[in-house]
């Protein structure tokens, strides 16, 4: 069985009205950045987008457990989005399913 | 002190058609194996091994190379070698002959797998000149660059 890490992400533009803001272009773009900087091989994972909200602009996904560290990183370096500055704030990862009505219910996630 | 650890890999480089000389330098092998971690390992493959990642030899005529990585990179060089179809301008690949963790160790391997190459060679050159001269092009091991 696959072991997964859950993120939750919140998403921060300067000028959120000239981005089209929907899962397939977020998932397109964390996908991006973990190609540039982890490769072919290196960065080469499943992303499953559990929630997605662009009222609240936040993002619940998954990754495999080895992919913890490298999904971290490349969000963290993530500094545009469709050429619109931006940055991805990691509110919580946990090893269970994560949502974003749940916040402090669960005990294994990790706040930041 | 700390001991920086290195491994030395020989590989030969093999042509899709055969030629006699490749157009070949250090300079052009080190470029394309980079340029071939950074797509295949990224920004952080690059990172990791450009630090003390050295092409120390090249022979143009038994198409034989020495790369020089760090111990912890030596994955990442091995693993894309398989996957280079394009040296520079050359439609060629990479045979991985030997890895080594000291020169020297790779350099005894590089005469005896020249000495097979001269010997077959050797039966197909005509004269006695050219036999000299291909004696001396084969076995220079100029390591000083």
């Amino acid at each position: 069985m696959i072991r997964h890490r859950y993120f939750d992400v919140q998403l921060k533009f300067r000028d959120l009205d000239s981005v089209v803001l929907t899962p397939v272009f977020f998932r397109g773009c964390v996908q991006n950045s973990l190609e540039r900087f982890f490769g072919q091989i290196g960065g080469d994972t499943t992303l499953e987008i559990i929630k997605f909200s662009a009222e609240q602009q936040r993002v619940v996904f998954r990754v495999p457990e080895e992919f913890y560290e490298r999904t971290r990183a490349s969000i963290t370096l993530i500094g545009q989005y469709q050429e619109v500055p931006c940055h991805f704030r990691v509110l919580k990862t946990s090893k269970t399913p994560l949502d974003f009505i749940k916040e402090g219910e669960n005990e294994n996630c990790e706040e930041i | 002190m700390v001991r920086i650890k290195n491994r030395y890999i020989a590989v030969q480089i093999v042509p899709q058609t055969p030629v006699q000389t490749l157009r070949l330098n250090d300079s052009t092998l080190s470029k394309c194996l980079l340029q071939n971690v950074e797509k295949y390992y990224g920004v952080y493959g690059l990172g990791l091994l450009e630090h003390g990642f050295r092409v120390k030899y090249c022979n143009e005529r038994t198409k034989i190379a020495i790369i020089r990585c760090i111990h912890r990179g030596q994955r990442y060089v091995s693993s894309i070698l398989p996957l280079i179809t394009l040296i520079g301008d050359v439609r060629a690949k990479f045979r991985t002959l030997y890895v080594g963790a000291t020169v020297i160790q790779c350099n005894k391997f590089i005469i005896k797998h020249q000495k097979h190459f001269l010997d077959r060679m050797m039966g197909q050159t005509a004269s006695a000149k050219e036999r000299q001269d291909l004696f001396k092009r084969v076995m220079e091991l100029d390591m000083e660059r």
